[in-house]
């Protein structure tokens, strides 16, 4: 049980930073919440809704995405959307992605 | 498709968030949760169990509030958990056995039996022990908390392995000594007050008048364990900051400015002293002199005092 958890714990880990990657990335096209959600879901980014949430705010706050309200629909939801900000920093991220994965690949003890 | 668990939810995340943010969250909180029931609708689920799904996989209100406030879910954290366990151990080591050992002092000239001496030296030195723990722990959670700009704590190198420093009056050592200082004055201040602090002629006798207890006493040790505690958060931000010198001002202000007033009306010191050491009428006189030397001691040292902070300040900037 303890082993479960432990493996648990690395996998998270090394999938925190990942989220605010794709999120920066998938919202280059505006979107909301749950909708978000389902698309990371969906695209193997595995995100709970409660830590996804939260997520938009800070980054909304930090500069790195914009909201605007969406009334016209039956049911009124708020829209995010990268900024330019944002767009550097998923750029970034996406280049420190890379040179980590290539930096990984190039690692021994792979069966 | 509004119901009660989801007003809930949405009410329990939302109350404790800031009131300019808590509409536009509980706004989208609640298009999101609808969003999630409506899916599992869609895939065959009944609506009650829906929504309980929903809402048990969002999981505790005050967790997700805190995501929201970006508000910590420790009391105290890293970045002064090392800060705090230091100090509370060496306020332990230092003040217990001080308080303790005044206390069976105490007891022990007042005649008391031995069984009151040892418990009540046990009772104080416990509780003196519960409030060290409870007051310092406060102090770091509120600065935990209270620390918006997150004063970047500069990166550990061997630099900061323990050697001389430029003095800047925020080093461990300046703030422990004012603690303990500012601890031992209050001891000494409740004893004159109850007691007397001189044995004279088969009586105790009060320097200070006894008039002060008990609500200029109260006054006096309140502005005595806030100067305690500005101490300990000029110890924590590492340095005297202009603002923390105003403070210190605002203290000195409070405390010598009633007490020139009481001075001034022959209501802070106590004659009855100086009228049984000096005898032949002149203890009158002594006294005179000495409220002149006492209101000159009490502007002289609140000045320097103010002027210091505001030095160090401007040092350490």
């Amino acid at each position: 049980m303890a082993e479960k958890e432990a493996l648990e714990t690395h996998r998270q880990e090394l999938r925190r930073g990942t989220v605010v990657l794709a999120c920066l990335r998938l919202l280059v096209e505006s979107g909301y919440g749950y909708g978000l959600l389902e698309q990371l879901q969906s695209r193997g980014f595995e995100t709970d809704a409660n830590t996804l949430y939260p997520l938009l705010r800070r980054l909304e706050k930090q500069g790195h995405l914009t909201s605007e309200w969406n009334t016209g629909e039956a049911r009124p939801r708020k829209f995010y959307r990268t900024s330019p900000e944002g767009l550097r920093l998923a750029q970034q991220l996406t280049e420190d992605f890379r040179a980590i994965a290539a930096a990984v690949e190039a690692l021994p003890g792979d069966r | 498709m509004e119901s009660t668990f989801t007003d809930r939810y949405v009410h329990a995340v939302t109350r404790t968030l800031p009131e300019q943010q808590r509409g536009d969250v509980a706004d989208e909180l609640r298009a999101s949760i609808a969003d999630q029931i409506e899916d599992r609708l869609e895939a065959g689920a009944e609506a009650d169990a829906a929504e309980r799904d929903v809402l048990n996989a969002l999981g505790d209100p005050d967790v997700l509030a805190a995501g929201y406030a970006d508000r910590p879910l420790h009391l105290i954290g890293p970045r002064y958990f090392l800060e705090w366990r230091r100090l509370l151990k060496l306020l332990l080591v230092i003040v217990v056995p001080l308080a303790a050992f005044g206390v069976a002092l105490g007891q022990i000239l007042a005649g008391a039996p031995i069984g009151a001496i040892i418990g009540s030296t046990i009772g104080v030195g416990l509780s003196v022990a519960v409030h060290l723990a409870f007051w310092t722990t406060l102090v770091f959670a509120v600065v935990e908390r209270s620390d918006d700009a997150k004063t970047a704590m500069t990166p550990w190198t061997v630099d900061r392995l323990p050697a001389e420093n430029p003095y800047t009056g925020a080093r461990g050592i300046d703030m422990i000594v004012s603690v303990v200082f500012l601890a031992v004055a209050a001891i000494a201040f409740v004893w004159d007050q109850l007691v007397g602090l001189v044995y004279l002629q088969g009586e105790w006798v009060s320097f200070l008048s006894r008039d002060l207890w008990p609500w200029w006493a109260t006054g006096l040790l309140i502005a005595m364990a806030a100067e305690a505690v500005l101490q300990i958060v000029v110890f924590l931000r590492r340095r005297w900051t202009y603002a923390l010198a105003a403070v210190n001002t605002v203290l000195n202000v409070v405390v010598a400015v009633p007490a020139l007033w009481l001075l001034s009306q022959r209501e802070l010191l106590s004659p009855d002293f100086w009228l049984t050491v000096i005898p032949h009428g002149e203890g009158e006189k002594v006294f005179g002199i000495l409220s002149l030397l006492t209101g000159i001691a009490i502007i002289g040292i609140a000045a320097w005092d103010t002027v210091d902070s505001f030095l160090k300040a401007r040092r350490s900037r």
